[in-house]
């Protein structure tokens, strides 16, 4: 539990550092231009494929609050005209899922239902193909270490949003656990309140800028 | 910029060495001049010095230019070598003019070669890029010869030592046969789109092509299937070049006030040549239907028609269509004119980008880049950058493009927030800088440097 005085300042149990990942776009051999081909897409390509269309997609169009949650989710909105098939994909939310396979399988699950529950549109041929593609990641230290919780505030306003996303979600799929690497560090650093509001933050209806904000936030509350 | 790390039949970035070639504007007669007197050089100006990465700092933030600082410790001493067809025009050269010291200054030797060749083999390129965009071309045993025999020229003259070579479009592209010989990592960057090449010369480079260690394209839709590992490197603009930087908003109404634009009344620009591709006479139309709805102004602004005679022909059209509306205001400016260009940008109130194909579509990035709301059509690399309703409009026909223009000048804040939008994504993915960092990765991977 929090002590009083300055706990924010005290030396932490061990420094917190801060990382950073960069992608590079590899460009699959997989194409789909309708839903049946996008099935048999979804089950060959890999894994990284996955990835890179779930995680990365909200990582490049992190200043959109709305409307953009998977690659997968807005092909079917604006190239297929299956606003249905649409909103069940973008429902679809990466911090249920610590393993990229298991995505996988609830992307399969979502439009194989779809298409039995609406064969012509199995079929029909959607206005521009869906191109996979894939991510390749470097991660990468960053010269920030946080060694109090005060400084990690500090820090967490100042490394990149690239810094942000691998910490707070990307970490999931390395750590199995579904939480993220800045809840982690907390609960260690007896702030276990401060650990559970970080994986409350909806990270689709706000930017990575106001994820930033709000967990500079909820960390400076428990210290106050 | 420190220069002695850039050489070899070698490329001042400043844009000062030889093997250029000129642009086809010779003369003022050259400029359109329907409003009003216009002031633009008749020759282009030197070009001014490459910006440092320092200038970006302003503009991406410390900790993202940091990164690039993290990822380029692994390749210090590392070496890279361009290697592309002409040193000034075109949007290879430019992009590689803002490329190269940046690289330089993250501690990564790189040397920019341009090979040269003889009338018959540029007009054989010339041919096999028109062929590659899907036009007719049959291939011939000498045409074939011309083409390798200038790479072999090229390839006994260029020094290749370096540990990583990029080949920039088809030109260079038989220089691979010197990959033997080298212990090095060769990658072919392809700018244009190979999506429906003329099956051919296709046929004839693709072997090639599937020596190289990888290959970049611009868009998922240019890839071709190959053996080799592609990648996507997106175009991008230079945030602090004359047709992008931050302008004085007197420079901007000098401009305006110079060629007749009211900016007290809504104004829509279409940047682009006279081109029937750009669909010029689609946009009066659209204008012409959003005009019973709204008052506003229509600005088509493009590159000079003088060397183009379908070109002179275009514009002779669009003026027709324009009859004797004085709210139609047509600029047929020189290729210099990046400061008049990035003026008219920022003076519209919306931009609009009607081309009926198109490559990239780099005046979309500049549009969004300005936070203007953007309208354009679906087509080539347009929907990787407007993403309907939330970075811009995208369209599909005449009717579409009059809709949008009504819709977005009656709703100002919905506007606002896609040309916001907008800018945030061309930061995140199509600045000069995401790509110094794209080709840092590729690096990386490509050398398998390790931190130090």
């Amino acid at each position: 539990m929090k002590e009083s005085g300055n706990f924010g300042q005290r030396e932490a149990k061990k420094p917190f550092y801060f990382n950073t990942s960069s992608h590079l776009l590899r460009i699959g051999q997989e194409k789909a231009t309708t839903l049946s081909e996008l099935l048999h897409a979804l089950h060959t390509c890999s894994s990284d494929s996955i990835f890179q269309h779930t995680f990365r997609t909200l990582q490049e169009h992190h200043f959109i609050r709305e409307g953009f949650s998977n690659d997968f989710a807005h092909w079917a909105f604006s190239a297929c005209n299956e606003p249905g098939l649409a909103e069940r994909l973008a429902g679809l939310d990466v911090r249920e899922y610590t393993d990229v396979e298991d995505i996988r399988h609830k992307i399969e699950e979502i439009v194989a239902g779809y298409i039995e529950a609406n064969p012509a549109s199995r079929e029909r041929r959607s206005r521009e193909p869906f191109y996979f593609c894939a991510s390749e990641a470097l991660v990468l230290p960053t010269p920030f270490v946080a060694r109090s919780i005060q400084q990690f505030v500090e820090d967490l306003a100042r490394v990149s949003i690239h810094s942000i996303h691998h910490h707070f979600i990307e970490a999931r799929l390395r750590l199995k656990l579904s939480s993220n690497d800045f809840s982690q560090w907390l609960e260690e650093e007896d702030l276990p309140e401060a650990s559970a509001q970080l994986n409350r933050i909806d990270i689709y209806t706000a930017t990575l800028e106001d994820v930033r904000r709000q967990i500079i936030l909820v960390v400076k509350h428990a210290l106050a | 910029m420190d220069t002695a790390n850039i050489s070899s039949s070698p490329i001042d970035i400043a844009g000062h060495s030889g093997s250029m070639t000129g642009h086809g504007i010779s003369s003022p007669t050259g400029m359109k001049r329907r409003k009003t007197d216009i002031h633009i050089d008749d020759t282009p100006p030197p070009p001014p010095p490459p910006p440092r990465l320092l200038d970006y700092e302003p503009i991406i933030g410390q900790a993202v230019l940091d990164e690039l600082r993290y990822l380029a410790e692994a390749l210090q001493g590392k070496s890279v070598k361009m290697v592309n067809s002409t040193a000034m025009g075109g949007g290879v050269a430019e992009m590689l003019n803002s490329l190269v010291p940046l690289i330089v200054e993250l501690g990564v030797v790189t040397h920019w070669d341009v090979i040269t060749g003889g009338n018959d083999f540029f007009e054989i390129t010339k041919a096999f890029h028109n062929a590659l965009h899907g036009g007719e071309y049959h291939l011939t045993r000498k045409t074939q010869e011309i083409f390798l025999q200038n790479n072999d020229q090229n390839r006994k003259r260029i020094q290749f030592d370096e540990d990583v070579i990029v080949i920039h479009d088809p030109q260079p592209a038989a220089l691979i046969s010197e990959r033997d010989a080298r212990n090095a990592k060769w990658v072919w960057r392809c700018h244009i789109d190979l999506s429906n090449p003329n099956a051919e010369v296709w046929s004839f480079l693709k072997p090639m092509v599937e020596r190289f260690d990888a290959a970049i394209f611009s868009s998922q839709s240019f890839a071709q299937r190959l053996s080799v590992p592609q990648y996507l490197f997106y175009p991008c603009i230079d945030a602090l070049s004359e047709k992008n930087k931050e302008l004085d908003e007197s420079y901007i109404q000098q401009i305006c006030d110079d060629y007749g634009i009211d900016r007290s009344r809504p104004v829509v620009t279409q940047i682009s040549r006279f081109d029937r591709l750009k669909d010029p006479l689609g946009v009066v139309k659209a204008y012409q239907m959003a005009k019973k709805y709204v008052d506003l102004q229509l600005v088509l602004a493009g590159g000079s028609a003088s060397d183009d005679p379908e070109g002179a022909q275009v514009l002779a059209e669009v003026e027709d269509a324009a009859a004797n509306d004085p709210d139609i205001i047509i600029l047929n400016l020189p290729p210099w004119s990046g400061l008049q260009i990035n003026a008219l940008q920022r003076a519209s109130t919306i931009i609009v980008q009607k081309s009926l194909r198109e490559g990239f579509g780099l005046t979309v990035t500049e549009a969004l880049w300005k936070s203007k709301p953007t309208i354009a059509s679906a087509v080539g690399g347009i929907p990787n950058q407007v993403i309907h309703k939330l970075t811009g409009a995208l369209v599909h026909s005449v009717e579409g493009c009059a809709y949008q223009i009504r819709y977005l000048l009656t709703h100002p804040d919905h506007a606002r927030q896609l040309g916001k939008n907008g800018h945030e994504h061309v930061k995140e993915n199509f600045l000069m800088t995401t790509n110094v960092k794209r080709w840092l990765l590729l690096l990386r991977f490509l050398l398998g440097a390790k931190e130090k």
